[in-house]
């Protein structure tokens, strides 16, 4: 990561999320009335193969499903955001957006909720580094799928380099829980380098 | 700003819907192709209520998306695969779609007016052409699944997926103790038949007497052609006793009855080789077709036109075949 990163630039970068991160929860926390438990967001560079048998233990042999929302903001940023679920989890998520269960779709709640955790995130970081972002629809991936790491695999095309942003989220009091991949390809990593080489001057 | 002067007209022009209501769900702004396809004019109806306006749309769901958005300040998304429509329109193909009401693929987005007046803009893009794809694509593969296990001339199972069934069965007869028994079953002479009234001859008593079996069975028997001018039939449920019955009685059908080809009657008998399920493990089913093959083998050596049932006395030949 040191060769594109400087160890400033990462600390920088790591700060940014950190605080986008820690804003979302609050604006999710309030608008969920739920509290939201988030462990601090790795981040990483990474190859395409390196994605998903990262999800190999903690999804394995469990229904899920991998729901993905594009995003495209000013000077390049451009990426994409993969929402997890255990399906188990899903019947939860009712209660949790308020819906009355029979009026919307177990796969419609997942993406709503997918939505809802990428852009509040994204919005907060967006604001950060003064730039503002468009969304494509949350496009459900996969679901009822065995094994995630497989559906990965196939679904994410092959990249020699893309900057990776873990975060897991949990909802305590309704013991729901997913994990959101930040994936921020090649050239858009630059992008995000400049940006960070101009906070750190104005610093 | 200098551009205005095509905003509008565009926004006018443009082949989706864009709807604007205040933080009180109240139309403010609708364009002319959601003014078309809900023939409402915009005078009459802002300042009403989205729900009064829109009688069908889902409120309490709707309301819930709205609340996001302006909570939030992010945008918030509806697809048509997973609901049709969010407001219940007509589309602009009245002939060549299967559902009357268009397909939507709906965003919902924040928006502020100079005031700080809180607003939302709902977008609906016409996906009915999507949608019309995905049907088609489901009936395609539907008739490609159905193609994909039936045999073209007789309309019986095809072979491979026979034989899948009769693995399935065998393994559930296993499971929960239930009797099962095989037919297989061979038109006689069936060569010297095709010589005599040449191949769509043959073909056509083919057709006549799978169909004329196939009334004969349950719904819950597995109909497939083996070969050539070979068949089997898997009878679920079923000891030996009531499958030599069963053989019996499709033996009669065969040679009671003439199949009648241009000016030709053709006289057609079946050999009929008979064996019930009676050993366990993983290869009981190929083990059960070397049994009823064995059977078979002996009701045409017997003289044709006959039933025979597979006796264990036969297992040492039958070893041998199926080695």
């Amino acid at each position: 990561m040191r060769r594109v990163f400087s160890e400033e630039q990462l600390d920088c970068l790591q700060e940014l999320i950190n605080v986008a991160m820690g804003l979302a929860s609050n604006k999710l926390a309030r608008f969920l009335s739920t509290f939201v438990y988030l462990q601090v967001p790795s981040i990483a560079l990474v190859s395409s193969a390196q994605v998903s048998p990262q999800f190999d233990n903690q999804y394995s042999g469990v229904d899920s499903a991998l729901v993905s929302q594009g995003f495209l903001g000013n000077d390049g940023l451009t990426g994409e955001a993969i929402v997890l679920y255990q399906l188990d989890n899903a019947h939860r998520i009712a209660t949790l957006l308020g819906y009355e269960t029979d009026s919307a779709s177990e796969l419609e709640m997942l993406t709503d909720i997918s939505s809802i955790l990428t852009t509040t995130f994204l919005n907060s970081l967006a604001e950060q580094i003064d730039n503002s972002l468009s969304y494509s629809a949350p496009r459900v991936l996969s679901s009822r799928q065995e094994n995630v790491a497989e559906a990965l695999l196939d679904t994410v095309c092959h990249w020699d380099l893309a900057l990776k942003v873990d975060i897991s989220y949990q909802l305590i009091d309704h013991s729901f829980n997913c994990d959101m991949l930040l994936l921020i390809p090649g050239e858009a990593v630059l992008t995000i380098q400049q940006i960070l080489v101009r906070i750190l001057e104005e610093c | 700003m200098s551009d205005n002067w095509f905003t509008s007209p565009v926004l006018e022009q443009l082949n989706s819907g864009v709807l604007v209501v205040d933080e009180q769900f109240q139309l403010v702004y609708l364009n002319t192709f959601l003014q078309r396809h809900a023939t409402v004019q915009l005078d009459e109806v802002k300042g009403k209520s989205l729900f009064k306006v829109f009688a069908d749309v889902p409120e309490a769901w709707l309301r819930r998306k709205f609340a996001s958005v302006l909570e939030l300040q992010s945008p918030s998304f509806s697809s048509w695969e997973q609901r049709q429509y969010v407001i219940k329109l007509p589309h602009m193909r009245p002939f060549t779609s299967a559902s009357p009401f268009m397909a939507q693929n709906c965003t919902m987005l924040p928006l502020n007016d100079s005031a700080g007046r809180r607003h939302v803009c709902l977008l609906i893009e016409d996906a009915t052409d999507a949608f019309v794809y995905q049907q088609r694509l489901q009936s395609t593969l539907q008739k490609l699944e159905y193609s994909n296990r039936i045999d073209g001339l007789t309309q019986c199972l095809n072979r491979r997926y026979w034989e899948e069934q009769l693995k399935l069965e065998v393994q559930r007869a296993q499971r929960y103790q239930q009797p099962l028994s095989l037919l297989l079953f061979d038109l006689d002479k069936f060569k010297q038949l095709n010589d005599q009234y040449g191949h769509l001859g043959g073909d056509s008593v083919l057709i006549e007497l799978s169909a004329r079996i196939r009334a004969l069975l349950r719904d819950t028997d597995w109909f497939g052609r083996y070969g050539g001018e070979e068949f089997g039939i898997v009878l679920t449920n079923t000891a030996l006793e009531g499958a030599l019955d069963v053989a019996q009685r499709l033996c009669l059908a065969v040679s009671s009855i003439a199949v009648i080809f241009k000016e030709y009657s053709i006289q057609s008998t079946i050999s009929v080789g008979v064996a019930q399920l009676n050993i366990m493990g993983e290869r009981a089913h190929e083990v059960l077709i070397g049994q009823a093959d064995v059977a078979l083998y002996n009701a045409k050596r017997n003289g044709r036109n006959r039933v025979v049932a597979f006796s264990a006395g036969e297992t040492e030949f039958l070893l041998k075949t199926t080695e």
